[in-house]
């Protein structure tokens, strides 16, 4: 062969030359930074993404209303929360495909029809909990709600769909943060911590409808469908594979343990702060109030603008995260860029939450924090729906593997379910006939 | 016009019109056809599933099926090598339809019977297929226009049965943009995805691979045959090449590097020791020099010889003698052809221009080609010897942000 006329990549030669100053002959792995960082997420974000208005209201209401009663629930809760966001995660990771993909693969439509229609109940009374955070939030600062609740519906609908809500989604989440000043409150509150030692080991139950009402209300707002279906989500974005699936399997379980320990805190506060005197949390104010050994006088602020940015953020993501599920289980064209002739079902489902949440949130004189605790308790009734079809996807060996659940995971997974079933069963039937009293 | 929701479950009757199954699964062959024949029924007795050849049906149709014998083979169904079981690979699951370049998901199946055979002629995707399957028969609204995609049009099949891909589905998303087939690809789960990626000839594979995000490729040819695997990274660019080897596992790199061509090796080899964030990292090896006493005519005589040009020659960089990589000039592609043919190179040559340090941080030296419109910079080292040029292409990635670039926000991260 010839010598090239021109010396065009003639690359053996450069690298020749080259050779003997800078060139490794062994391949270089060049380092990514913040590979780690990018995978430590998912669950993290999700198992915090619980404690929204619904997840305060509640937890706020548990303090104020049973005191350190409660507490004991927390350790089985967070246990049961891990298992099942750690399955989801992990079907995500496996099979690289979301919740309601694969209950659409495997089950077929009318399965499909069921899980879709409890999810859109459930998110749709989660979404209607957010933007009563949103009105609660605003009166904190004199805002009357029939003038925040739509104007934050039509800018959070308008953010979404113009593609600009990533970018507002720091502030919020930002504004969210405020709610770590419970666990200085909680300290500075100066709480029996022997009491609160002992309670936490000590079961308690009751009967009471009053007690199963917040039970229920407990465990929707912890271990809430949209969770399972956003980890799922959330992995398969991540593009999280079976191999590097350990290292989210730990982000799951320090977010579950992160989200609870919050929790933990707010009923501390609020038990410290508000049952000490027999205040019950009917309004913001009420919750606002455990602040008051972190904040004084600005307790309330502080609350609102924590409220508010919590209650932003979900009420964009939720109804969006609805959306996907329903557009990507019935097969529909989804994503924001689109325009509704491409995509009515899924600009329909996030415009039809958007606007409902709202709308019954301007409702004049509606009881705030009960409305969020009736939601929470529809999303603990729907739980099972979601549960029994989790824990037949990862069972399913054809699907899964060898990363099936093992047999003590399998038992708590069961447990839970069968537990919560039995709860919202139980629930029902007190609800049903108030004179019955099995005790 | 048959579909497959109005058949499943219904009633499979002998010669005297005795019911002696039900359907469970339509049995179809994929071979060279557009539209694929049905070759058979999974029939279902007792809990026991069998096979009912094509040649004993008489009768297929929304009342059930009709048999010519009264004799049923009750030997257990095997699929066999090429065969796709309608309801369990295909319905509900989701497919690639070249001509929407769209994933979409079948919500029914549409057969259709023709000179004498069943044949797959589309797969119904519009919302009146759902409602057929969860509405009984005859409810209200039964009739509204229904959305079928031709089954010739079907670029993928996204089922787990291994032994199904359509032969011609390759050819059929080969005809896409690299750029449509890598959006459609990352639609799907990443199994799926790599095995759409790993259907495509190589030179495909890699302009598509090229299209997707470094670390989905590394795990894609991460996870392929090692020998596919470093062909495919023989057809792409040196850049990009050298930066999915970075992302790989080091031994995986090490064994795929090794068992690239000399050649393209070589060329991936200069470009590894750069840092992903400087000008180095951030360059290709493909450029054209000429020496500086060729004539324009020469220069532009030798561009047309050229075996493999490389892709960027609006810029030509002139080097002083035939062999040297000292940088004396750039000439736009444009002045080599107005100018006088019979000119040296030297003479029509800018000798005032950008250049950027192998070590520049990558992000300065993009916005650098941005303010002064620069289709590609060259990169230098302290001796003044060229090392490689950046394309706009791979400045515009480090320039426009991340959120901007991905068509479907981020939502859960």
């Amino acid at each position: 062969m010839a010598e090239p006329p021109i010396a065009e990549r003639s690359a053996g030669g450069r690298l020749f030359r080259r050779g003997a100053r800078r060139v490794r002959r062994t391949v270089v792995r060049r380092r990514r930074l913040f590979t780690y960082l990018a995978i430590l997420g998912p669950g993290m974000i999700t198992a915090n993404a619980g404690n929204d208005a619904g997840g305060i209201a509640t937890f706020a209401s548990v303090g104020a209303d049973f005191g350190y009663r409660l507490l004991w629930i927390l350790i089985p809760i967070t246990i049961s929360l891990g298992i099942v966001q750690e399955m989801s995660a992990r079907m995500g990771a496996v099979t690289g495909k979301g919740l309601a993909d694969l209950i659409r693969e495997r089950f077929g439509v009318r399965w499909t029809a069921l899980v879709m229609l409890s999810l859109l109940i459930a998110n749709g009374g989660i979404t209607v909990s957010e933007f009563v955070g949103i009105a609660a939030a605003t009166e904190l600062f004199g805002v009357p709600r029939f003038v925040s609740v739509p104007l934050a519906a039509i800018s959070i609908w308008w953010l979404v769909v113009k593609g600009t809500y990533q970018r507002v989604e720091r502030v919020f989440l930002l504004m969210s943060l405020v709610f770590l000043g419970y666990i200085v409150s909680a300290f500075l509150a100066r709480p029996d911590w022997g009491t609160v030692a002992a309670e936490i080991v000590r079961p308690s139950f009751s009967f009471d409808h009053f007690y199963l009402f917040t039970f229920l209300a407990i465990v929707g707002t912890t271990i809430s469908p949209y969770m399972q279906v956003f980890v799922q989500s959330s992995v398969v974005e991540k593009g999280v594979t079976a191999e590097d699936y350990p290292r989210t399997r730990t982000d799951v379980w320090v977010g579950t343990v992160f989200a609870m320990m919050i929790a933990f805190f707010i009923v501390v506060s609020t038990a410290a702060t508000l049952h000490q005197y027999g205040i019950r949390v009917d309004s913001a104010e009420d919750a606002a109030r455990a602040l008051r050994p972190l904040a004084g006088a600005n307790a309330e602020t502080l609350f609102a603008i924590g409220l508010f940015g919590a209650s932003m953020l979900a009420a964009g993501v939720l109804p969006l995260a609805t959306a996907y599920s329903i557009s990507e289980a019935l097969g529909f064209e989804k994503g924001v860029s689109r325009s509704f002739r491409e995509a009515p079902i899924f600009l329909g489902t996030f415009t039809f939450l958007v606007a409902v949440g709202a709308a019954i949130a301007v409702i004049p004189n509606l009881p705030l924090i009960r409305v969020l605790l009736v939601t929470q308790v529809i999303n603990g009734l729907l739980l099972p729906v979601t549960l029994f079809a989790i824990l037949r996807l990862i069972n399913d060996r054809e699907l899964m593997g060898a990363y099936v659940n093992g047999r003590l995971y399998n038992l708590g997974a069961w447990l839970t379910t069968i537990l919560v079933t039995a709860l919202s069963l139980l629930f029902i039937v007190i609800t049903l006939f108030p004179g019955l009293n099995p005790v | 016009m048959l579909y497959l929701s109005q058949v499943l479950s219904r009633p499979i009757r002998d010669l005297e019109g005795e019911r002696v199954a039900t359907v469970k699964d339509v049995i179809v062959r994929l071979g060279d056809d557009d539209h694929p024949p049905v070759t058979g029924l999974v029939a279902r007795y007792r809990r026991r599933d069998f096979f009912v050849p094509r040649w004993t049906i008489t009768e297929l149709n929304e009342q059930g099926v009709r048999l010519n014998s009264d004799i049923l083979d009750l030997r257990p169904f095997v699929r066999r090598e090429g065969e796709v079981l309608l309801a369990r690979d295909v319905l509900d699951k989701q497919l690639i339809d070249v001509d929407g370049k769209r994933v979409v998901r079948v919500n029914d199946v549409q057969i259709i019977h023709a000179a004498g055979e069943w044949r797959v002629t589309g797969a119904d995707v519009s919302l009146q297929g759902l409602w057929r399957r969860l509405a009984p028969a005859g409810f209200l609204g039964a009739r509204k226009p229904v959305e079928v995609i031709d089954w010739a049009d079907v670029g993928y099949l996204a089922t787990d049965a291994a032994t199904v891909q359509l032969k011609s589905s390759s050819d059929k998303l080969a005809r896409l943009h690299p750029v449509e087939i890598a959006r459609l690809a990352e639609a799907l789960s990443y199994h799926h995805g790599s095995e759409v990626v790993e259907s495509l000839d190589d030179e495909t594979a890699a302009e598509t691979l090229e299209e997707m995000p470094s670390e989905t490729q590394a795990r894609i040819l991460g996870d392929m045959d090692e020998e596919r695997a470093a062909d495919i990274l023989e057809w792409m660019s040196p850049d990009e090449a050298a930066d999915v080897l970075g992302d790989l596992p080091e031994e995986k790199a090490e064994e795929l590097f090794g068992l690239m061509e000399h050649e393209e090796q070589a060329e991936v080899a200069e470009l590894l020791p750069y840092e992903d964030d400087t000008a180095g990292g951030l360059m290709t090896t493909e450029f054209v020099t000429l020496p500086r006493d060729l004539s324009v005519g020469e220069a532009l005589a030798r561009l047309r010889e050229m075996a493999e040009t490389p892709n960027m020659i609006y810029y030509l960089y002139v080097v002083e003698r035939e062999g040297s990589w000292r940088l004396l000039g750039v000439i736009a592609l444009r002045s080599l052809i107005l100018a006088d043919p019979a000119v040296p190179l030297a003479e029509v040559m800018r000798t005032e221009y950008q250049t950027a340090h192998p070590d520049d941080p990558a992000k300065e030296t993009a916005q650098r080609m941005a303010e002064y419109n620069l289709l590609a910079l060259p990169v230098v080292d302290e001796a003044g010897d060229i090392l490689g040029i950046i394309t706009v292409d791979d400045a515009m990635e480090i320039l426009i942000p991340n959120d901007w670039r991905q068509r479907l926000p981020r939502l859960f991260s």
